[in-house]
């Protein structure tokens, strides 16, 4: 019951698999997230590309459970170069249920067309217990596509909450062609998770 | 020696500074050159650029230097904004150069401020533009 009730307070949070939290200006994205224990659909628009505002449902397929999160996600600072782009993002929900329900964390990643590096860390409060999540993430695109081309990424993903506080770690493909991503990864704990972004 | 041939025709052909509103004019018969003599890199994808001015007659090509273009979703904020601009024949974004390639008319008077503006709405920044006549 321990381990469940974990589980299912860790999946209470969207994993977040580093698709880009805000889309160009007038851009919209839909994220479908699937794993063993919760399906998650997540729409954001953006009016601009400094911030994003959107609607997350989740259906928590252990209790049955199905709730929403409105969303917001802000640019807190952005660094190009020639090469490369450095983020940081600010990132909250509020359950549609009550304002005792919500997060709020940040999010930074730097990746050039060759590398990508992400973290994440995120209080979440809710009525059963506050905890803390984090997680890290690199990765390499074995080959430079030009635009247009079939983009594939290879990741290694590693994530902690404070709840157990056990480091999970695992590794990530993201496969990437004009308006769509897809990213399958896979621990023992989670089993395989899958994660389709469709931007428009 | 040849390599010096080219780098003075290169010299005496093309003037290339940061000043957004230098020109230079381009011959078909040939591709872009990679690297002026003063080292200012055009960097443009010789088969690319030939691609794209294929079937453009009587028309100039911006080709702006962005900084920031690392994936496809930002190469494609930046097309569909440059799709939108009806002076705009046609739109090209070179990822591996990080060059993006507008076509105007030739009588259009193109002003790099709204390119930069243009650029920046899509989170990325215009830092340098060359135009060419074809």
């Amino acid at each position: 019951m321990g381990n469940r009730f974990i589980v299912i307070i860790i999946c209470l949070v969207p994993l977040g698999l580093d698709a880009r939290p805000i889309s160009y200006s007038g851009g919209s994205t839909l994220m479908v997230l699937t794993d063993n224990m919760k399906d998650s659909v997540y729409y954001h628009y953006s009016p601009s590309y400094k911030y994003s505002i959107g609607i997350e449902n989740i259906n928590d397929k252990v209790f049955d459970n199905n709730y929403s999160y409105a969303r917001f996600t802000y640019l807190l600072d952005r660094k190009n170069t020639e090469y490369s782009q450095r983020n940081l993002y600010f990132q909250s929900g509020i359950s549609l249920k009550g304002l005792n329900n919500h997060f709020y964390g940040i999010h930074g990643d730097w990746e050039t067309r060759r590398w990508f590096s992400g973290f994440g860390v995120k209080q979440v409060i809710n009525k059963i217990k506050n905890y803390k999540e984090q997680y890290y993430q690199l990765g390499i695109a074995p080959y430079l596509g030009d635009y247009g081309d079939f983009h594939t990424w290879i990741m290694i993903k590693t994530k902690q909450n404070s709840l157990d506080n056990k480091w999970s770690t695992y590794p990530v493909l993201k496969f990437f062609k004009g308006n769509v991503l897809l990213e399958f990864g896979y621990n023992t704990d989670t089993e395989w998770d899958a994660h389709l972004m469709y931007r428009f | 020696m040849n390599r010096t041939f080219i780098l003075l025709i290169m010299f005496t052909s093309f003037s290339w500074a940061n000043n957004a509103d230098d020109e230079m004019h381009l011959s078909h018969e040939g591709h872009l050159h990679e690297e002026m003599v003063d080292g200012e890199k055009l960097e443009v994808d010789p088969e690319r650029f030939d691609r794209f001015v294929e079937n453009l007659k009587n028309m100039q090509v911006a080709v702006v230097n962005v900084h920031g273009i690392v994936c496809d979703f930002c190469a494609q904020g930046i097309q569909r904004t440059f799709e939108k601009d009806i002076n705009v024949k046609k739109i090209d974004v070179d990822l591996r150069n990080g060059k993006v390639l507008v076509a105007y008319a030739r009588e259009e008077n193109i002003n790099f401020d709204d390119i930069k503006q243009k650029i920046l709405i899509n989170g990325q920044n215009a830092v340098g533009m060359k135009i060419i006549i074809l």
